[in-house]
């Protein structure tokens, strides 16, 4: 166990070094010969890692007799799958291939940051032990793993901007998809995003009220960050809808959104006492 | 011994002045090709004639003719298009074997075009090749040798990028139109006043997808004039810009001594717009756009020398790209060349292998024909003659692969003493027939 889940760091240390050599060797160097041989060996490197992670999450869950998502090493590992996920469904369009070089790092720091913690099995609290919890929490994760990649194509976005605009042509320019497929997927994700954060939500909000008929702690830490997490996104989209609010812009606020959602999940947990938190 | 020959002149080192004298039409083709091989004793030959360039690629044998064969291919230009051959020798290239090989992978990889990575050149070399193939020109040997070069010539262009990257105007603006928006399918292209390079660039930018084209002209009917050659919807220019409401890529080249898209007006087209993405490209000199609107948020301006500086950039990386193609070139031409001549041989080690089985094996059964021997006794005698027959030859036919891989030693003397002395000439001429 503890095994298959080193080699899986480890797997996914060289698919991030591959992604990342991918998107900073750029098209055109004396190293353009070797370009198609990193996309491959990272793209296989990727699909080998969650492959791989997959497979311990259901080892785990198994021997855990509940959904490992109690602890910060559970719920770490599956944000990562998550984002893997996320990113082999956006990589089928060869043009967004280069958001790997982003988000498999970020995958790769999260898993990292599981296996620095220590792992062992224990009873989720009494109150906790529903069914509805899954959905809830899987939902939410999605959702962050999803605004993780808006975040990704927003600084994509920001840095083809930048080239275009100041007539430099990177290294890596040639790699990064034109700024209307930035924004675009940006765009996109963000939607879907808000979609699977707010049926988590109220996933969460039923669970509490009516299943376990407690009245929900508005004012609680990361109850209320979530939702200011919630509502800048929605901020987010209503601008785009009225005031075409895209390019730079809505790069922005997708920048802006993702560290909403760090500080409602690291931050909170780190400097305030939410009910949330289960160390 | 087959020799591989070329001789040409091309706009590295002759004027058109020269290289037009050379020119071939097709006519002249098929009659040259004929003549090559009938009256110069050329086994194989294949002409190119483009505008850049005038080359003859002939095979023949040393043995043959009297005369090296490139004096043949030279004599044969000099006599076909009178010209002097001192004025041809000074304003032409000619190569031998391992050069002309080396010289064909260059031509065919774009290595020796005016731009480098060219593609034009590649299909103009398969034309002349397919020329002169079915009027009987090419033979095995330059069968072989282009066939080669194509593969070369393709492996160059997916393994490099010195075909990559935009180096013309006209396509720099299209590459650039690329990396601004997420597809070209339903955008609108609009063209401001008349030109060359105006009309160039929307034209490519059609054949990459651009659905619609608008014209627009201080007098109507000139808009009409040029909006037929897009089938354009032609509209008379305005103060007001508004016909850039729709206009996703604005192409302006006009010769008024002032700015006509100022960064105000353009401002409020943009929000009209809803702020969609807009990339203007000005190609007038005075300019015509404002270089403020490079500030709006979503405009993107690109002047002519912003375009030519992608250029540049572009030509300077196909340049840093070529040192590693030329590199790929003289290993691939090395390569080609061993091949080849290890196959010039390969006849001769045959024929050589044969005639000694043949006279073992006579020797062999007049022996055993005479004598009573016992049956282990036969196999002994067979396997000694076998044993002898291999080592006698073990060191002629390994010498003489050796002399083929070390280029200085002429096998070529090998091959015609071996079938001189042991009189391998007719069976040898009888195999490659």
């Amino acid at each position: 166990m503890h095994f298959l889940f080193l080699v899986t760091v480890l797997v996914y240390l060289a698919a991030s070094i591959f992604q990342a050599l991918y998107l900073a060797i750029g098209e055109r160097t004396e190293t353009s010969t070797l370009r198609p041989r990193i996309a491959q060996i990272a793209f296989w490197g990727t699909c080998l890692g969650f492959v791989l992670l997959t497979l311990f999450i259901i080892l785990w869950w198994s021997r855990q007799g509940h959904f490992p998502m109690k602890h910060w090493t559970d719920s770490t590992a599956f944000f990562a799958w998550a984002i893997t996920l996320i990113y082999l469904i956006v990589m089928r369009v060869p043009q967004l291939r280069a958001i790997g070089g982003l988000v498999i790092p970020g995958a790769f720091i999260t898993i990292l940051i599981s296996y620095s913690f220590s792992r062992n099995t224990s009873a989720l609290p009494e109150n906790l032990e529903t069914y509805w919890l899954v959905p809830h929490i899987t939902l939410i994760f999605l959702a962050y793993a999803i605004f993780f990649t808006a975040f990704g194509f927003g600084v994509l976005y920001l840095i083809a901007e930048k080239s275009i605009r100041e007539k430099k042509h990177t290294v890596f320019h040639n790699l990064l998809p034109s700024l209307g497929a930035s924004d675009e997927l940006g765009y996109r994700c963000t939607i879907l995003g808000l979609i699977l954060l707010s049926i988590g939500i109220m996933i969460g909000v039923v669970l509490k009220q009516y299943i376990e008929g407690v009245n929900l702690n508005w004012l609680d830490a990361h109850v209320f960050f979530t939702v200011v997490t919630w509502f800048i996104y929605v901020v987010h989209i209503s601008f785009r809808q009225l005031w075409g609010w895209r390019g730079r812009k809505a790069a922005y606020s997708e920048i802006v959104g993702f560290i909403a959602v760090l500080w409602t999940y690291v931050g909170v947990k780190l400097f305030l006492d939410s009910a949330h938190t289960f160390r | 011994m087959n020799q591989i020959v070329s001789i040409g002149t091309s706009h590295h080192v002759a004027p058109v002045e020269f290289r037009e004298k050379l020119a071939f039409s097709e006519e002249q083709l098929i009659e040259s090709l004929h003549h090559l091989r009938e009256s110069y004793k050329v086994d194989e030959a294949v002409i190119l004639s483009t505008c850049n360039r005038v080359e003859v690629y002939g095979v023949a044998n040393s043995l043959r003719t009297a005369e090296s064969p490139v004096k043949i291919l030279l004599d044969f230009l000099s006599n076909y298009h009178r010209i002097s051959v001192d004025t041809l020798k000074k304003w032409s290239y000619r190569h031998h074997n391992l050069d002309t090989i080396q010289h064909l992978f260059r031509v065919t990889s774009s290595l020796d075009s005016m731009v480098v990575g060219e593609s034009q050149i590649l299909g103009q070399v398969k034309d002349a090749y397919d020329f002169s193939r079915s009027a009987g020109g090419a033979g095995a040997i330059l069968n072989r040798l282009f066939a080669k070069a194509f593969s070369v010539g393709k492996r160059i262009r997916s393994e490099t990028t010195i075909a990559s990257g935009a180096v013309s105007i006209s396509y720099a603006a299209v590459e650039l139109a690329k990396k601004i928006f997420n597809t070209l399918e339903d955008k609108t292209v609009a063209i401001i006043g008349a030109g060359e390079m105006s009309e160039l660039t929307a034209k490519h930018l059609v054949t990459n997808g651009v659905s619609k084209v608008i014209v627009a002209n201080r007098t109507y009917e000139r808009a009409v004039k040029i909006a037929e050659k897009f089938k354009g919807v032609p509209v008379a220019y305005e103060e007001d810009l508004n016909f850039l409401i729709d206009a996703d890529i604005v192409i302006s080249s006009t010769d008024a001594p002032h700015y006509l898209i100022e960064r105000k007006p353009l401002t409020e087209i943009m929000k009209k717009r809803k702020h969609r993405y807009m990339f203007l490209i000005d190609i007038a000199v005075p300019r015509d756009i404002e270089p403020d609107v490079s500030k709006i948020n979503h405009a993107f301006l690109y002047n002519i020398d912003d375009l030519e500086a992608v250029v540049a950039s572009n030509l300077k990386e196909r340049k840093q790209e070529a040192v590693r193609a030329e590199q790929i070139v003289s290993e691939e031409a090395k390569r080609f060349h061993d091949q080849l001549q290890i196959l010039e041989v390969n006849p001769t080690i045959k024929a050589l292998h044969q005639q000694f089985q043949q006279i073992a094996e006579t020797e062999l059964q007049v022996c055993l024909d005479c004598t009573t021997l016992s049956d282990t006794q036969e196999v002994a005698v067979a396997s000694m003659t076998q044993a002898i027959v291999k080592k006698l030859l073990h060191h002629p036919v390994e010498n003489l692969r050796h002399a083929v891989n070390d280029g200085n030693a002429d096998h070529g003397q090998y091959v015609h003493a071996l079938q001189e002395l042991f009189a391998l000439d007719d069976n040898n001429d009888k195999e490659q027939e």
